[in-house]
């Protein structure tokens, strides 16, 4: 069952190499896709999920998938989620649609595959798997200075896969298996000096995967420069693999190397949260704002990976990351789509052009305004559930007797990212929707009822979590 | 208890009916007129009803954050200010918008804003309170900047948002501090441990208040309330006046009554009661120089929220509570007062260019001409009651609050009479002014309904719906304080006949007060452009030049400079090739011969 | 009767001369035919050893065999190698080694 959530996608692939209309075969795809994945999310418990073929002897690598526990049901289920609007926001040049929906689909399936894989080695080479579509889309159909982008996002996520390999490697043999789901056990015996290096490697390969200070100079230029079904896939699903690798292998597996590392982590951390925010703040460029933004929001989930490094037994801090990884995916995902259809209609995404588009547009405005507030973490909507629960995970196991420690005070320098949020995003707003309406705003139409279903499927998600966190949090429990 | 949830939800229901329902139709703004009637039924048949209900909102690990519902006197007698301000607003606010394009987007904030400002009156757990105390704060965002066309619009908007941001902070700061003390975020079992050191109970204590700082505009983060004035009078009237502004005064109260008033006592205590005493002196006194009719009640109302704050700072919270309970009715009648006399003179709200409005619309004039005498604690009108149990509990404690509290008693009454004379008494100034007539039926019920609250809900006989009543409410007692409230009554409103009394321009200019103290331009030069923008300018460069431009653009450039190095063998010379591999040949054959 | 040095001595000559032929000459035909030249002086030091290391009387075939592969292999040599340079010739219209340094990273 669970394999059908990879082949999908590469059958509609194959099927749109030899000539299958593409758009069409990549929505069919796509939304047979997130109807198994809303299955599986309902169902996971069931052994029918579970798949395993050794293709390998020695080393003894396996080519198997299951659902270890609810993190993986929520990053599917997240995965379905974005893919279907990413396969219908958009249109593909003339004459690219089966580069285009392609590459769409070999994301979605790698991403899929990533995270339900439960043998370390396909866990790896999946995420690369949709990589590789990622710098040929950047590369080839993005827009501005992509081929910049491209080598830079090339070389970037190329390093830290290699770095993160290396401490995959090492895990796997001092591990003695492949499995995934038996490493935790094989691991306890690591010593604590192996346990600092790999751990090491290990942050650093997935931290430069996930854009963490201060290697986050590949994010906002990549995501600026992609179509927008790519920047939608990957700020708000595979950039989630590293976060999900920390929670899945480094956590588990080298608990006392995480712990050696806390205080750089938080360092690095509050670097994304404070320094990428001012960042953010002095972006001219909608584009260029939202992949920063993007960088930002990750000092949250790496606070929430700090607590788990802290204390390992934290109950909070683990359901707290993937509800927010979940639900920034969500959101990140909208903007990206509605940005790509501001630049479409009005030409430009540069703040000083834009001006009065609620005018004009006014279902537009609603839905990227829902987009913005998600992100700025209102209430009612799925990140607030995340943020509020990574802040409580900081404080559970603070002593008042004992004073502010360390990863308190990271945790209240990082509330104040949530004033700088509120500035960079509420000016967006501000300089896009709002005043008068001008010049290249003007003509710009509202969307069409095509348009809306993509946008509405991320804002009912956000919606829906939002106002009741515990049909996510259930899956995790 | 199904009550209080439809009570909660109803609203929300509403608003979200309305987002779906076709747009044009008049159906919005009368079925959120409904609603809002229904729930002022409901809130009148809940009061003096108490107990808990919730259900789990998000439950992790062994936290569970609920959603609940407590009814008490506090939650139940603010109901009732807040369905009974609502409902009138509502109403007022069908006449007033009748000819408004986005009116059903205006209804449907309306029903959003209701439903959150029930959630914060209804909470039962801190974290309740945060998710409605946002929610408050989007949906005031997005009613001050109903006219977003209008640049001032948009801008106060956002100022508004960030300002709350901004206090927001501390507030979820204080809420972590205050949960790890407690180990509870229910307010029902709250509960300060003696092992916890009194530097932290204090800090999370202020941390807190930093939420009510933003929410109640105390200062130094005041300036986004009178900006909020650009938006439609009627939500002036409802948020930014009676209810939601009071929200932090109220929150303060909730936090009070669950902790004790004894945690209060030491520094936290001062530090409250000395913002909402020196936010009470200097809004008022800006107040006495501006001329824009909405902006002279929204400094008031920053003043009056100040008299507030004191009060809870001063362990007093019931003074502060039923100060809130009179206020919101007079200064809601006050605002739609306003509102009335802008829609009738077609937006015109500099009061210089007003005048002689007492004739014209009499009405109009009478009522406010009520919630003037109510703000300035005319004695036996319902300001004067609530006024009186804040002096009286500041001279209890602090002397010179007490004496700052009678500067803002001189004040208040110096800046209405002013407001009164110039707008309503007098010859009309402007066209506009000229040719106003009283407003019809819709807007006029809901100013002499207000009318009525405003005059006697301070007496004994309206005690009932409040929703704190301190001890000695509604008392008489001919004292010194009364004197001296009364000689503080004379003095400002004498001193404003003697001076405004059939002027047509200001006989009065102080720059200092005119310019708010120069807090806002200071903000606006200082903090936003150059700590905020100049400093991410810097902090953008850095991260262009040092971690993007020296860091990684060096590692490549000094991959490609080494590259160029290898490149320059590749030359292409068929021979040199040849002579290199002749020679390396040679060279092996030398080293493995000759060594 | 001449030694095993004396034909190393001719073979290596031979052998210099061809590579110095290789680097120096500029047309790509010579090139070719020092290439060639290069070829024969190993082919001559192959027959040389082979001649000089009898085994039971007779010369070591092993040395003769890889000869005949060596010319058989430089015929076919001769053959492409002629070829390439004739399309070359007609691409580029020089045969001339210094024009043609496409390689060139």
């Amino acid at each position: 069952m669970l394999t059908l959530l990879i082949l999908f996608p590469l059958f509609a692939l194959v099927a749109i190499l030899a000539g299958a209309p593409a758009r069409p075969t990549a929505a069919a795809a796509a939304s047979a896709n997130l109807l198994l994945a809303v299955a599986a999310a309902v169902t996971w418990h069931h052994p029918a999920w579970e798949f395993s073929l050794q293709v390998l002897e020695t080393p003894a690598i396996h080519l198997a998938f299951g659902f270890p526990d609810g993190m993986s049901v929520v990053m599917v289920l997240l995965t379905a989620l974005v893919t279907l609007p990413a396969v219908l926001t958009g249109t593909a040049p003339a004459g690219r649609g089966s580069l285009w929906y392609g590459s769409t689909l070999l994301i979605s399936a790698g991403a899929m595959g990533a995270f339900a894989a439960t043998d370390l080695f396909f866990f790896y080479a999946f995420h690369e798997l949709a990589l590789i579509p990622t710098f040929i889309m950047i590369g080839l159909l993005g827009r501005g200075n992509r081929s910049e982008a491209a080598w830079k996002i090339t070389i970037y996520l190329g390093l830290g896969s290699i770095v993160l390999l290396a401490g995959l490697v090492w895990l796997a043999m001092l591990a003695g298996t492949l499995d995934m789901t038996r490493m935790a056990d094989a691991a306890g015996h690591i010593d604590a000096g192996s346990q600092t290096s790999i751990a090491a490697l290990l942050i650093l390969g997935f931290g430069t995967l996930v854009s963490l200070f201060p290697f986050h100079s590949w994010a906002a230029p990549a995501y600026a420069s992609a179509p927008a079904p790519v920047a939608m896939l990957h700020a708000g699903v595979l950039k989630k693999f590293g976060l999900y690798g920390l929670l899945r292998v480094a956590m588990p597996m080298v608990p006392e190397g995480m712990q050696a590392w806390l205080t750089p982590l938080l360092v690095l951390l509050l670097g994304n949260i404070l320094w990428c925010g001012w960042v953010t703040i002095s972006h001219k460029r909608l584009d260029g704002m939202l992949g920063s933004s993007s960088v930002m929001h990750m000092g949250y989930l790496f606070l929430a990976i700090a607590v788990l490094a802290a204390h390992p037994a934290n109950d909070l801090a683990r359901p707290a990351a993937v509800l927010l990884m979940f639900a920034h995916g969500v959101s990140i995902a909208l903007l990206f789509a509605l940005a790509d259809r501001i630049e479409r209609t009005a030409g430009t995404l540069d703040l000083d052009d834009l001006g009065g588009l609620a005018t004009p547009a006014p279902v537009l405005a609603l839905l990227f305004g829902i987009g913005a507030m998600a992100s700025i973490g209102l209430p009612g909507l799925a990140n607030f559930a995340g943020e509020i629960l990574v802040f409580l995970s900081a404080f559970r196991n603070f002593d008042p007797a004992s004073g502010i420690g360390p990863l308190q005070i990271t945790c209240i320098l990082a509330i104040w990212g949530v004033v700088i949020s509120a500035v960079y995003m509420l000016r967006a707003l501000r300089r896009i929707f709002h005043g008068p309406t001008f010049g290249a705003t003007a003509r710009v139409a509202d969307l069409t009822l095509a348009e809306r279903i993509p946008a509405l499927l991320l804002v009912a998600a956000l919606l829906a979590v939002g106002l009741y966190p515990n049909l996510i949090l259930n899956l995790l429990r | 208890m199904n009550q209080a949830w439809i009570l909660l939800f109803l609203p929300l229901a509403v608003a979200a009916a309305s987002l779906l329902l076709p747009r044009r139709t008049a159906l919005v703004p009368w079925l959120a007129t409904a609603s809002a009637a229904a729930t002022l039924v409901l809130s009148l048949h809940l009061v003096g009803s108490t107990g808990t209900a919730s259900f789990d909102w998000a439950s992790v690990g062994g936290l569970h954050l609920r959603v609940g519902i407590l009814l008490d006197r506090l939650s139940t007698g603010m109901m009732v200010v807040v369905t009974g301000v609502g409902v009138l607003v509502h109403v007022f606010s069908l006449a007033y918008m009748r000819d408004d394009a986005a009116k059903a987007r205006y209804f449907t904030c309306l029903q959003l804003f209701m439903f959150s400002m029930t959630g914060i009156v209804l909470a039962s757990d801190f974290i309740m309170t945060f998710i409605f105390w946002e929610l408050v704060g989007l949906s005031s965002y997005l009613l001050i900047g109903h006219w977003f066309e209008k640049t001032s619009a948009a801008d106060a908007a956002k100022k508004a948002f960030l300002c709350n941001r901004v206090g927001d902070f501390g507030f979820l700061t204080g809420i972590l501090l205050l949960w790890s003390i407690t180990g509870t975020l229910a307010f029902s079992s709250m509960d300060v441990p003696t092992s916890v050191s009194a530097s932290l109970v204090t800090a999370s204590l202020l941390c807190i208040f930093c939420g009510a700082i933003g929410k109640s505009a105390q200062l130094p983060l005041h300036v986004w309330l009178p900006d909020a004035m650009e938006g439609p009078t009627p939500v002036s009237a409802l948020i930014h006046a009676a209810t939601m502004v009071a929200a932090g005064v109220y929150m303060l109260f909730r936090l009070q009554l669950s902790l004790g008033a004894e945690v209060f006592g030491g520094l936290a205590g001062d530090v409250i009661a000395w913002t909402g005493g020196l936010t009470a002196l200097a809004a008022a006194l800006m107040a006495v120089q501006q001329d824009d009719i909405k902006r002279v009640l929204a400094y008031s109302t920053l003043s009056q929220l100040g008299y507030m704050v004191m009060a809870v700072g001063l362990a007093a919270g019931e003074a502060g509570m039923f100060h809130l309970f009179t206020h919101a009715w007079f200064k809601a009648l006050l605002f739609l007062g306003a509102g009335a006399v802008i829609h009738a003179c077609h937006h015109e709200q500099d009061i210089w260019k007003l005048g002689g409005l007492m004739r014209r619309m009499p009405v109009t004039g009478a009522t406010f001409l009520a919630g003037c005498a109510a703000l300035i604690a005319v004695p036996f009108t319902s300001g004067f009651f609530s006024k009186e149990l804040i002096l009286d509990a500041a001279r209890g404690h602090q002397p010179v609050l007490f004496w700052i509290a009678v500067a803002v008693a001189v004040l208040t009454p110096f800046y209405m009479t002013r407001l009164v004379i110039v707008a309503f008494f007098g010859g009309s100034r402007s066209d506009a002014a000229s040719h106003a007539r009283e407003v019809g039926p819709l807007m006029a019920v809901p100013l002499l309904v207000l009318a009525v609250p405003a005059l006697i809900a301070g007496n004994r006989i309206a005690h009932g719906f409040a929703p704190a009543v301190p001890e000695r409410a509604g008392e008489f007692h001919l004292n010194s304080l009364f004197w001296i409230s009364v000689a503080a009554l004379v003095a400002g409103s004498g001193a404003a006949i003697l001076l405004y009394r059939g002027k047509s321009r200001d006989p009065l200019s102080i720059p200092l007060l005119r310019e708010r103290f120069y807090i806002d331009r200071f903000y606006d030069r200082f903090i936003v452009r150059h700590l905020q923008d100049s400093a991410a300018a810097i902090v953008h460069f850095l991260d262009e030049w040092i971690i993007n431009g020296l860091l990684v653009d060096g590692c490549s450039r000094a991959a490609a400079s080494f590259g160029g190095l290898l490149r320059r063998m590749q030359s292409g010379h068929l021979q040199g090739h040849a002579f290199a591999f002749g020679l390396g040949v040679l060279l092996v054959i030398y080293f493995t011969v000759f060594f | 009767m001449a030694s095993l040095n004396d034909y190393l001595l001719v073979s290596g000559l031979l052998f210099a001369a061809g590579l110095a032929g290789v680097v120096i000459r500029r047309n790509i035909i010579v090139v070719f035919m020092c290439l060639e030249l290069m070829l024969s002086a190993a082919n001559l030091s192959l027959i040389a050893f082979s001649r000089f290391n009898t085994t039971g009387g007779l010369p070591d075939p092993d040395g003769q065999m890889l000869v005949f592969f060596v010319i058989t292999v430089a015929a076919a040599e001769v053959a492409v190698g002629l070829a390439i340079i004739v399309s070359l010739y007609r691409a580029r219209q020089t045969i001339h080694t210094d024009e043609l340094t496409s390689l060139r990273g």
